[in-house]
C-alpha cells in the first residue's frame, strides 16, 4: 500500500512527458524566452523606461515556466509503447546465428 | 527536458543568458543618444583662515573656502538607462613641487533620474489613483499628473557655500597661483559602464564634451587675520559660519 503511494507521489514530483512532449517544450521555452528578451529591450528603449524592460522581461520569464514545467497532458499525447515486462524471458523469439536463445 | 526539475533548470538557465543579453543591449543603447552638456562656473569669493582638522589634533593647518556661482545643463546626461549623475566641483592648482596638479573637491551632489525617483511599477495600471487631498472648487480631477516634474540635471547656484572645505598636504594654501574651479560628473547607469568626464573638445560618437566648465584662473588670497584669541575648528560635521568661530580652551 506504502509502495503505491509512494510510486504516486514519486510520478507526481517527477512530471515526466514523452519524447514528442520534450521536443515541443524546448522549443517553446527556447522562443518564448528569447522573445521576450528582444521585446523587453524595444519596448523599454521605445517608452524610455527601464522599468518597463524589466518588468516585461521578467513577466515572459514567468509565462515561460508556466507553459513549459508543469507537466501538462498535452505534452502525453504520444506515450512510448514499451514491450510488456516479463517479455524478455523465454519466449520472446530472440534469434542470433538462425537458433533461438531462450 | 524529461522531468519537471530539469525542465525548471533548463527554463532558468536560458532565461539568465537572456537577461544578460538584454542587459547588454541596454548598456550599448546609451551611445544612440547625443550628450552636450554645457557649464560655467565662476568664483564668487575665497577666503583662507587657519584651522584644525577637528578638535583635538594637534597641528594646525590652512583651510580654503571657496564660494562660486554654478550654472550647468547636464539634462543631455539623463537618458533612459541613467540611474544617478553625480556631479563634483574641484579646485585645481599647481603643487609645492611644480610637476604635478593638486587637486580637491569642493562640492559635490547627487542628482536622481526621473526613473529612480518615480519608478513604474505594472501594479500602478490595476489600481485607481487616490483622490486628490484637496478638494478642488471648478476643476475636475485630471486624469494626468498635475504638473509635469522639470527634466533633472538643470544646476544653478548663485554664491553657494562650499561642502568641503580644502586643504593642502604642505598646510599652506595662502598665496598659492593659478587655481582654477572645474567641475566633473560620473553617470551611474541601471545597467552598464560608469562613465566620466569628457572634457572640452574630446568626443565619443555623438557625445561631445563639456563646453565650458572650468573657471577663470584666481590665486589664494593672503591668510585672513583673525582677532587673537579665536581658532577656527573645521570638523566633518559642521561647516562653521564665515563669520564664527570657536574659542579655544
Amino acid at each position: 500500500m506504502a509502495d503505491e503511494l509512494l510510486q504516486q507521489a514519486q510520478e507526481l514530483f517527477e512530471g515526466q512527458i514523452d519524447f514528442e512532449g520534450q521536443k515541443q517544450t524546448e522549443l517553446i521555452s527556447t522562443i518564448l524566452l528569447a522573445v521576450s528578451g528582444l521585446l523587453a529591450f524595444i519596448l523599454g528603449f521605445a517608452l524610455q523606461n527601464v522599468y518597463v524592460t524589466l518588468w516585461t522581461g521578467l513577466g515572459g520569464a514567468a509565462l515561460a515556466f508556466l507553459v513549459v514545467v508543469p507537466p501538462y497532458p498535452f505534452y502525453n499525447k504520444s506515450p512510448e509503447r514499451w514491450l510488456p515486462s516479463g517479455s524478455g524471458m523465454a519466449g520472446s523469439g530472440i534469434e542470433i546465428d538462425g537458433k533461438k536463445i531462450n | 527536458m524529461h522531468s519537471t526539475l530539469v525542465r525548471a533548470q533548463n527554463v532558468f538557465g536560458f532565461f539568465t543568458t537572456v537577461a544578460f543579453c538584454t542587459a547588454i543591449l541596454t548598456a550599448l543603447s546609451v551611445l544612440l543618444t547625443a550628450q552636450e552638456p554645457s557649464a560655467k562656473i565662476e568664483l564668487r569669493n575665497v577666503q583662507v583662515v587657519k584651522g584644525r582638522p577637528h578638535y583635538y589634533s594637534p597641528k594646525k593647518e590652512e583651510y580654503a573656502h571657496i564660494k562660486f556661482d554654478l550654472d550647468a545643463d547636464f539634462t543631455s546626461l539623463f537618458n533612459w538607462n541613467t540611474k544617478q549623475l553625480f556631479v563634483w566641483v574641484v579646485a585645481t592648482y599647481p603643487s609645492s613641487d611644480a610637476s604635478s596638479l593638486s587637486q580637491a573637491v569642493i562640492w559635490d551632489t547627487i542628482i536622481n533620474s526621473h526613473s529612480q525617483t518615480h519608478p513604474f511599477n505594472p501594479l500602478q495600471l490595476f489600481t485607481k489613483p487616490p483622490p486628490p487631498k484637496k478638494s478642488s472648487k471648478a476643476n475636475k480631477p485630471s486624469a494626468k499628473k498635475p504638473k509635469a516634474d522639470p527634466e533633472p540635471g538643470m544646476i544653478h547656484l548663485k554664491n553657494t557655500k562650499p561642502k568641503y572645505q580644502i586643504t593642502d598636504v604642505s598646510g599652506i594654501l595662502s598665496e598659492r597661483t593659478n587655481v582654477t574651479l572645474e567641475i566633473g560628473w560620473n553617470v551611474q547607469p541601471w545597467v552598464g559602464a560608469l562613465t566620466w568626464t569628457l572634457g572640452k573638445g574630446q568626443a565619443l560618437g555623438r557625445w561631445k564634451g563639456v563646453d565650458g566648465g572650468k573657471s577663470k584662473a584666481f590665486d589664494m588670497p593672503p591668510l585672513k587675520k583673525k582677532s587673537v584669541g579665536s581658532e577656527t575648528v573645521v570638523s566633518s560635521e559642521e561647516t562653521p559660519q564665515a563669520a564664527e568661530a570657536s574659542a579655544v580652551i
